[in-house]
Formats: C-alpha cells, structure tokens, sequence
C-alpha cells in the first residue's frame, strides 16, 4: 500500500477540486426568459408583453437582428411589434381575434427569443389566451403566420444551460452528484480489499475494508444532506421540512434505496465491533462485506430504475449524463468527479495511516 | 473540541429553521434564481469533511498522548 504515502495524486485532487469549486462559480448560466407579463389575455385587443430574461445580451455588437415570436403548438407567429429595451429586456405586442381563438388548444403560447448570441430560447406556455364568448367584428386580424429564420439556434457563451425550476442549482451536479461516486468507488475499494483479505488472509486488506467503509459513509452522508436541500428547493417548494423528509422517503425509491445501502454499511461498522477475535472478526466480516456491497449495487443502481422517480436517472427520468451534460458542464462535471474522488481516498489514506501507527504502537 | 463542534451542527440547525419560517418561494434559497441551493449545498460537504477531520485528529492525538 505504497499509494497512501505518495503525494502526487493529492496535488492531482487539490488542483482539480480548485478548479471546480471556484471555475464553476465563475461561469454564468445561459440566457433564459425569467417572467413575461401579463400571464393571460383576452382576444380583440393589443396587448404588450414585458418579457424579462436573464443572461441575455441583446444589445451586444455581436447579438445582431433580435428576434420573437409566439408559439402555439407547432406553429410560430410574429408580434405585432416588438421593441428591444434594455440588454435583458423586450416589448412584444400580440391580438388574437375572437374568430379565431378557437384555432388555439391548448391556448397556451410560447416565448422564443432569438439573436446571433444568445442563440434560441424559450418560456414554455408563457402566455395563455383566456376565451371570450362576446364578439367583436370590427376587430381585423393583426395575427402573422411565419416560418423563423435563424441564423443559429446555438450561444456563442461560456455558460451552463439555463433551465426552468433548475436555474442556477444545476452547479449542484458538481458537488451533490460526485458524492455518490465517491461513495461508489470506496465501497469498490473495500470490496476488492475484502475479496484479498479472504484470498491472502493480509491485515492490511482487512483494515483497507474497514476505513474505505467509514470515508464512504462520510461522502454517502454528504450526498443525502446535500440531496435534501437541492430536492427542497426544485421538487417542494413551499413544503416543510418534515413533509420534504417523510416525501422523500416513502414516495421516492431512490431516496429509500440509497439510506437501505448506507444502513447496510453502517451495519458492517457495527459487526466489526462486536467480535473480541481479530482473525474472526475479519473473515466474518469479509464475507458480510462482500454481500454489502451486492445489495449496494442493488438498491443504488438496479432498484430505482425499475420504477418511476422525480430523481434523474429512473425510470422515466433520464440521468444528466445521457440527454442534459452540454460541453460547458462535462469541462466541470468530469473533473469534479476524479477531484472528490481523490479527496475521499486522501482521507482514506490519513485513516490508514492513524491505524498502522497505532497498531504498530501496540505491538 | 467538542464544543467546537456541536457549536458549527447548531449553526447548521439554525440556517434550517430559518428557511422553515419561509418556505415560500420568496425565501432566501429560492432568491436570486437559486443560487444560494448550490452555496449551501458546497458549505454542507466542506462542514462534514471538516468535522470528520477534526474526528479524525482526536484519535490522532490520542496516539500521540500515549506515545
């Protein structure tokens, strides 16, 4: 076990965690429509929207022609007449004539905004035209029907993607996310040192089993407090505290799951605890490390996939890596995950090392 | 040490019940499209390493009181 006294790999972790912690913050979120108002409106009559975004440059030299349009279902209509008025803000006026507001069901429109650099985005159902049973004839249609021309639907930024209810939490898949995969790769490692231990029969191995579980259940701790917090604040807003907990845990499988997991290794903890005889107390628990680390596998990685979670990554929700990791998160993501990684077997390392000193001292 | 310690988990109590008090979507974490979440999310890891090290350096010293 020479890689616990090198240094190198540490350096690798503190360089990379800098990186992460500091970089991420730095990098703003992308342009996104925080509020249009008003929220509804009624037909035969001019209306102007205040779109509010954040994030947006339309007034940089490099944004070019800026552009909107209302969306209903597929079809895109161009305002009236639309009004760029300060670098974040814009006017649109829009009427939908009583004749045709049957055309609209759903009546709900979208917002989309588009220039050269901040690319396409949109409010879904940002607007709703509320229905009308009076009449107004004298009302000429002002309504155009039109196919967008865009230059590119792409931003020019540096930026994470803005996304509704996310917004800037989604930062958190630096720090909540590679919890889990620290916790993973510990739980890995003292699985491998188990399966030594009872092939070689080494101490060392028995004690690698034993301090990667504590470290892991430390970073595992880390993810579920973290989890809580970001869970609160994007799936129950407005809810307690102890609704949120009680929510989480008997209404969501991966919440469930994963405290089963962690209870599993604290239980290994505690049945080490309870043999007198070194070599026994090893084996045993060996062989229990070993069955841990299958129903880990089991109720982290099997188990919420078979049923539908809010949590990515289940049943129908997709995990951040396959559809939602643009470049500009992967440049973090990917660090993060090998600098928390590295961090929890740094302070394995230290662990290992209390322990061989104060073995050594009682021999 | 011990006080230290129990003085920093109380702490963390204390910003919990303040969020309890308004929960609303006006409260301090929904502000600012949320990115208080992410800043109290990094100073939960960062307390936790901090007092598992501080755990960590009791046993430490404990060694070397023996030594």
């Amino acid at each position: 076990m020479k890689w616990i006294y090198s240094t190198w790999w540490k350096w690798i972790s503190v360089v990379l965690l800098t990186y992460v912690v500091a970089g991420s913050f730095f990098v703003p979120l992308g342009p996104g429509i925080t509020k249009v108002s008003p929220l509804g409106f009624y037909p035969d009559s001019v209306y102007t929207f205040q779109i509010n975004t954040s994030h947006a440059h339309f007034l940089s030299p490099q944004a070019g022609k800026v552009q909107l349009w209302f969306k209903n279902q597929s079809s895109y209509f161009a305002p009236i007449s639309f009004k760029v008025t300060s670098n974040t803000t814009a006017e649109a006026q829009f009427a939908v004539g009583s004749s045709q507001q049957n055309n609209f069901k759903p009546s709900n429109f979208d917002v989309v905004l588009n220039d050269d650099l901040d690319g396409t985005f949109a409010l879904r159902d940002a607007i709703t035209l509320v229905a009308s049973s009076s009449t107004d004839t004298s009302f000429k249609s002002l309504l155009v029907n039109t196919e967008p021309e865009v230059k590119s639907n792409h931003h020019q930024l540096v930026c994470f993607p803005y996304r509704e209810i996310l917004y800037e939490t989604i930062r958190n898949t630096f720090f909540h996310v590679p919890m889990w995969f620290v916790m993973t790769m510990l739980v890995f490692a003292s699985f491998i040192a188990s399966i030594r231990y009872l092939v070689n029969g080494k101490e060392e191995a028995d004690l690698l089993a034993e301090q990667s579980v504590i470290v892991a259940l430390l970073f595992g701790t880390c993810g579920y407090l973290t989890g809580l917090l970001w869970a609160k604040y994007t799936w129950y807003i407005g809810v307690s505290w102890g609704d949120v907990i009680r929510k989480l845990l008997l209404e969501d499988i991966k919440m469930a799951a994963a405290l089963v997991a962690m209870f599993f290794y604290a239980a290994y903890l505690i049945l080490r605890s309870s043999f007198e005889d070194a070599a026994k107390r090893a084996r045993i628990s060996a062989v229990y490390n070993i069955f841990a680390f299958v129903i880990f596998i089991l109720c982290v990685f099997v188990l919420p996939r078979l049923t539908d979670s809010m949590h990515p990554g289940n049943g129908g929700n997709p995990a951040f890596s396959k559809y939602d990791l643009d470049s500009t998160l992967r440049m973090f993501f990917y660090p993060a995950v090998i600098g928390w990684i590295l961090l929890g077997f740094w302070i394995l390392s230290v662990l290992i090392r209390i322990q061989l000193l104060s073995k050594k001292q009682k021999s | 040490m011990k006080r230290i310690s129990s003085l920093t988990i109380l702490t963390l109590f204390c910003s919990l019940l303040f969020a309890q008090g308004d929960s609303g979507a006006n409260s301090f974490f929904a502000s600012n499209l949320k990115i208080f979440v992410p800043v109290g999310v990094l100073t939960i890891i960062l307390l936790c390493i901090f007092l598992f090290l501080f755990s960590i350096e009791k046993r430490l010293k404990k060694l070397e009181k023996e030594n």
